[in-house]
């Protein structure tokens, strides 16, 4: 490898390391501060499971998405030209990065993944005209960011009234919390296990991929991880019918599970926000010169990225799940669950699907459930009108810096 | 609101209010409810004809009209078309309005009784003091149906909760009921009166029930209002 090619990878390297602290420091820390606001966590908790688990979900479930960006957007094959591939995809991580830091500087609250998908459109639409840009898939992927926070909105009120029907309304809501906690926990995993051995390398490792093995060893996975959620709740007694501070109470230890499953699905969509262009352009600069779409994207490539999420939570976190989750107070543990379940359901399955999702804006949805079920004393819908723009302003802006700096990049290397 | 320059971007926090409105209601309930109990202190003193002291609660209770006014303002002004809140947002600004009208009647009353010492005949200040200790129980049961809403609220609109509500709603009309009878008494024993009673004083003691009386009326709306509020 010659040393032009190293400098290059390095420099993409430590750009999509900083997308990835940046999305790490912002977006990670955002969604666990329902956790930190409910007072489920502390900080330190927080920013522990933040790291370890969106790692992991980076490194388990993060190359859906990755492939998805690095080759299913703009079509290689059209363009052809490995080194006009290359700048360009160099072209739009600067581009979402620099877009990322000014929309932070100015607390615009956009979502990366728009705009590395806005500029991976407006590279490709300079670099090869608009038949080179997979329209098919960028519509599918338009209408998973509107379907995300409606999913999350959906599953978060359905858990919420759950809660209330099951739990709330019983004669014993303290005993009813101890039985439907737990089998909501017992879900999650569930849910989480079946992906990962049907949509990950886990599988294949363990040597389990018939679906007949995998469906009862998830289901035996979520059982016992159900028991043993309930198990710490065997002594806590409820005082009365009405006693809701102690469902909270069950719902505060819950929660640290719904928590880690926030910061896993995230790991697991929002990893290729930074790593797929870094992916594309290694596999353009040790390759033959072509990108195949369906080649793997390397795992320690997922792992960086996973590195750079972990360290922007543990670096500069803190800070936004301090604030954040200070302006949260009113969410209570059953809501702050619900909300949780809601959003990482939702990302999960996005991100099996290899689909770029916001999960800031997943997050929103699964309030507006909550509060729809009459879960919240007021929520601001005006919330909603900011995300449309942020939708409208991301997805150009991030296309037409990516083109300058594509025009400028081409012009001189 | 404070902390804006954080260099972030979070929508999750733009959703949330820092404060619910319902606790807002409780608090505003809670200064009505210690101003009710200061006039009927007061007035017990002044029905029994010691009017000592009694200018300096009338200003005690325009303080209080004035400081429950502006939670009602923080309260109204914060509320724009893009709350989404789990009740009417409409009737819960009805159930305000009355509550901040109980007040209003208050601060009426203190400074009206305050502007002409009516002495109360001695056959009448039993009843005098029992209608307003009747009126002041209403505002106590409105407060427990208040402060109720924030449970049903907080338990998710649960049927029980909402049966229990309309408990405390229930217990406000008896009150009020009650209150009333009293009033339709003391009237009485006014005009029983009147031969030997000056006109000035007839005129202002009728009035002075009146007053007393409207609290409960507005105590029993706001009741109403929290009624519909959680009707389905």
């Amino acid at each position: 490898m010659d040393f032009v090619v190293l400098a290059i990878l390095g420099g993409v390297g430590s750009l999509g390391l900083y997308m990835a602290w940046n999305i790490g420091a912002n977006d990670v820390s955002n969604s666990m501060a329902t956790a930190v606001g409910a007072k489920a966590i502390t900080f330190k908790q927080a920013v522990i499971i933040a790291g370890v688990l969106t790692f992991l979900g980076a490194v388990l479930v993060g190359s859906h998405v990755t492939e998805t960006i690095k080759g299913n957007i703009v079509d290689p094959c059209i363009i052809g030209d490995s080194h006009i591939l290359m700048l360009g995809f160099i072209a739009s991580l600067l581009a979402a990065s620099f877009f990322v830091t000014l929309a932070t500087w100015k607390e615009m609250p956009i979502s990366t993944t728009h705009a590395i998908i806005g500029a991976l459109v407006g590279f490709g639409l300079v670099a090869g005209g608009d038949t080179c840009i997979n329209w098919g898939k960028l519509a599918e992927i338009a209408a998973s960011w509107l379907l995300s926070p409606l999913a999350g909105c959906i599953l978060a009120f359905l858990v919420f009234k759950i809660i209330v029907k099951l739990i709330f309304s019983r004669k014993n809501p303290v005993e009813s919390a101890k039985i439907v906690g737990p089998a909501i926990i017992g879900v999650t995993v569930f849910l989480i296990t079946m992906s990962l051995f049907t949509n990950t390398n886990v599988g294949p490792i363990v040597g389990v991929t018939d679906l007949s093995l995998v469906v009862p060893l998830s289901v035996l996975a979520g059982f016992l991880i159900a028991v043993l959620s309930a198990i710490p709740f065997r002594k806590i007694q409820g005082r009365s019918s009405q006693d809701y501070e102690t469902v909270e109470l069950l719902f505060r230890k819950l929660q640290i599970g719904t928590s880690c499953f926030v910061a896993f699905s995230h790991g697991a969509n929002d990893v290729a926000n930074a790593i797929g262009p870094v992916a594309a352009v290694l596999s353009l600069a040790t390759g033959d010169g072509s990108l195949n779409a369906f080649q793997a994207v390397p795992p320690y490539l997922l792992a960086l990225g996973g590195v750079g999420i972990a360290l922007g939570a543990v670096t500069w976190g803190h800070r936004v799940m301090k604030t954040v989750g200070g302006r949260i107070t009113t969410l209570t543990n059953t809501r702050g669950f619900s909300v949780d379940f809601g959003a990482a359901t939702t990302v999960l399955i996005a991100s099996n699907l290899g689909l770029p999702i916001s999960t800031s804006h997943t997050v929103v949805g699964a309030v507006i459930g909550v509060g729809l079920a009459r879960g919240l004393a007021a929520i601001d819908l005006s919330v909603i009108k900011k995300i449309i723009y942020s939708w409208m302003l991301t997805v150009p802006l991030a296309a037409i810096f990516s083109a300058i700096i594509f025009i400028v990049l081409r012009l001189i290397l | 609101m404070d902390e804006t320059t954080g260099h972030f971007r979070a929508p999750l926090s733009d959703t949330y209010r820092r404060k619910s409105p319902f606790d807002q209601l409780v608090e505003h309930m809670g200064k009505i409810r210690e101003c009710i109990n200061l006039l009927r202190d007061g007035l017990i003193q002044y029905y029994q004809g010691t009017y000592q002291g009694f200018s300096e609660l009338a200003d005690k209770i325009s303080a209080f009209e004035h400081e429950a006014d502006i939670i009602k303002g923080n309260i109204r002004n914060h509320l724009p078309t893009s709350l989404l809140m789990p009740v009417d947002k409409g009737k819960f600004l009805w159930a305000l309005r009355e509550q901040d009208a109980i007040l209003d009647h208050a601060e009426n009353l203190a400074i009206m009784c305050d502007i002409r010492h009516t002495k109360i005949p001695k056959e009448l200040q039993q009843l005098f003091i029992d209608h307003m200790k009747l009126v002041a129980e209403t505002v106590e049961a409105m407060e427990h149906a208040v402060e109720n809403i924030k449970d049903l609220v907080e338990s998710g609109f649960t049927k029980k909760e909402r049966e229990e509500t309309k408990q405390f709603i229930h217990k406000v009309h008896e009150a009020e009921y009650i209150a009333d009878e009293m009033k339709y008494e003391v009237t009485k024993g006014i005009y029983k009166l009147e031969k030997k009673l000056d006109p000035m004083d007839v005129y202002h003691l009728l009035k002075i029930a009146d007053w007393v009386d409207d609290i409960a009326d507005h105590a029993e709306n706001v009741a109403d209002w929290l009624r519909s509020m959680i009707a389905r």
